[in-house]
């Protein structure tokens, strides 16, 4: 039996009281689980708790607060869906004042799988389970070594498969847009599979994260034709950190490069003339 | 009252039979979360399982039968719907045979409500006139 | 092989005016690019240039103000911020990152405008038509 259901089960006994509800992943039929607000009128509910597979749970809280705007909440929430709460409340989609974060940790395997550098939150103001260090990203890694040639026919390969579901922005806990690029019949055509070539929906898609994805990896577990599309958006986020020394969640305090003009330094970091 | 869960059901489209999650706050259904357990869709869900919620509440969804008068498109009562239907088939059946009358099915629909389908074609009406709009 | 098609945004109030003067100057410079006059660098979005080039365009050039001489104070800033990761992203791609220029032009500069058309230019033509490569090959 998993230590942090445990641990989780006396947080939430202790905290439901105070809240109108707990965030978290419970049990369904036949070996679902799926995200759930846990309240104090149905404590038997705890029994329910489940852990993995992770579901995004920032945007369960962005609908809450749409309904419930003064509701007090509390959230359960791994690294990555801390980092996606930060980035969510920096863009104004949730408030955090009156939500209390149960930061849970990753186990080794879980972070693997993900390819996680950082299985952890920072914020949280209470903590389960053991912090277990970030792991590399093997797949990212090698398919930057890849020739300009290989690189192509890999994504030629991939998105031959895209049956543009919408499943990557659907489930992405930074896509909140009303009116989302991606819908719009300018820049990305509809009623063509495969897509015409260039693959519009996902290089805007891509350009859309900069400074946005937290690393979850849930895109890549819902498309159905598994696309490994994170290694786009991973790779931008490195020269994120290069050029313009930003971690996407890694702090409220910090606000995202693009919505301030050019900091010391960072021109001469962006590669253009200067 | 604050409330929320997911409900675990199949998508009413294709026959493919996704599993997916409707999102439910406040007794209302607002989304839809794909299930990652489910033998069948894996935690993945193509266009129409993601928005298989979206026609719920929608404007344009049917509420009462409509029957044309005038040239205009008015709510009718089933009664007189179902009446209107079974005589103007016995009608078009009198005058110009069965194999006049085609019958065509939905994927949407469960195989019971097919095999009912198909009986009425066959039995009824007596005609083997019978497709599916997968074949459209 | 056939010329290569450029198009290029140039900001109104520097980059533009930079080729007027060059105009003026009677500078010399290849006829293959289309110039695409926007009101600032920073509204080239990374929609615009992808697009720009599912169009039939094999390269894109964006001259725009030097940084701090822009007549909206900030919008290059912009400009500096989104393309070069566009660039990035072409290169992971697996698109010559080089197809994407992005300078600075102000509008005295009309020699530095011809010069910055005629290198591009030639880089372009150095590479095969961009449609070429967007095609679905199935084995």
């Amino acid at each position: 039996m998993d230590a942090r259901l445990t641990a989780l089960r006396q947080a939430m006994t202790q905290i439901l009281p105070d809240v109108a509800g707990v965030i978290g992943l419970k049990c369904g039929p036949a070996g679902s689980n799926a995200p759930h607000l846990f309240q104090k009128e149905r404590p038997e509910e705890l029994a329910d708790l489940a852990l993995w597979p992770k579901y995004p749970v920032p945007d369960t809280l962005r609908l809450l607060q749409k309904a419930h705007p003064e509701a007090k909440l509390a959230i359960i929430c791994r690294g990555c869906e801390e980092r996606g709460l930060v980035e969510m409340a920096k863009h104004t989609q949730v408030n955090l004042d009156n939500v209390t974060m149960i930061g849970l940790a990753c186990t080794p395997e879980e972070a693997t799988f993900c390819r996680c550098a950082r299985p952890y939150t920072v914020q949280a103001q209470i903590t389960v389970g053991e912090r277990t260090a970030g792991v590399p990203d093997p797949v990212t890694d090698d398919f930057a070594a890849k020739g300009q040639e290989e690189k192509l026919a890999f994504w030629k390969e991939q998105f031959l498969h895209c049956i543009k579901c919408y499943g990557c922005r659907n489930i992405c806990p930074q896509c909140f847009c009303n009116v989302c690029t991606l819908e719009d019949e300018k820049w990305v055509s509809t009623g063509w599979l495969p897509m015409p070539l260039p693959p519009m929906y996902h290089l805007v898609r891509a350009m859309h994260m900069t400074a946005k994805c937290v690393a979850c990896r849930e895109c890549e577990e819902t498309c159905p034709a598994g696309i490994p599309m994170a290694i786009h958006y991973r790779l931008i986020a490195r020269d994120v950190q290069e050029m313009f020394d930003y971690e996407t969640g890694a702090s409220l305090a910090e606000k995202p490069p693009q919505l301030l003009v050019l900091a010391e330094g960072e021109f001469e970091r962006t590669g253009l003339p200067h | 009252m604050l409330e929320y869960r997911n409900v675990l059901t199949i998508c009413p489209f294709c026959g493919v039979g996704c599993g997916l999650n409707l999102q439910v706050l406040d007794g209302k259904v607002v989304g839809v979360l794909p299930a990652k357990m489910h033998a069948v869709s894996q935690g993945g869900l193509c266009v129409k399982g993601w928005n298989a919620h979206a026609f719920i509440y929608h404007q344009d969804r049917l509420t009462q039968p409509l029957v044309r008068r005038h040239g205009k498109l008015v709510e009718t009562s089933w009664d007189e719907a179902l009446a209107l239907v079974a005589n103007r088939l016995s009608e078009i059946k009198a005058q110009f045979g069965a194999d006049s009358i085609t019958f065509l099915s939905s994927a949407k629909a469960t195989n019971e409500e097919n095999y009912l389908f198909q009986k009425l074609a066959r039995a009824v009406i007596g005609t083997n006139n019978i497709d599916h709009c997968a074949r459209l | 092989m056939a010329e290569p098609k450029i198009i290029s945004f140039l900001c109104n109030w520097c980059s533009y005016r930079g080729a007027d003067t060059a105009g003026l100057a009677r500078l010399q410079y290849p006829p293959n690019v289309k110039i695409i006059r926007v009101p600032c660098s920073g509204r080239v979005s990374p929609e615009l240039v992808l697009r720009t080039f599912r169009e039939g365009a094999d390269g894109v050039l964006v001259l725009g103000c030097h940084i701090g001489d822009c007549h909206y104070s900030t919008g290059n800033h912009r400009t500096a911020k989104r393309l070069p990761i566009l660039i990035k992203l072409l290169e992971y791609t697996g698109i010559e990152p080089q197809r994407l220029r992005v300078d600075w032009v102000s509008a005295a500069e009309g020699q530095r405008f011809a010069t910055i058309i005629r290198e591009f230019t030639e880089t372009i033509r150095a590479l095969p038509p961009f449609t070429e490569a967007m095609q679905w090959t199935r084995d």
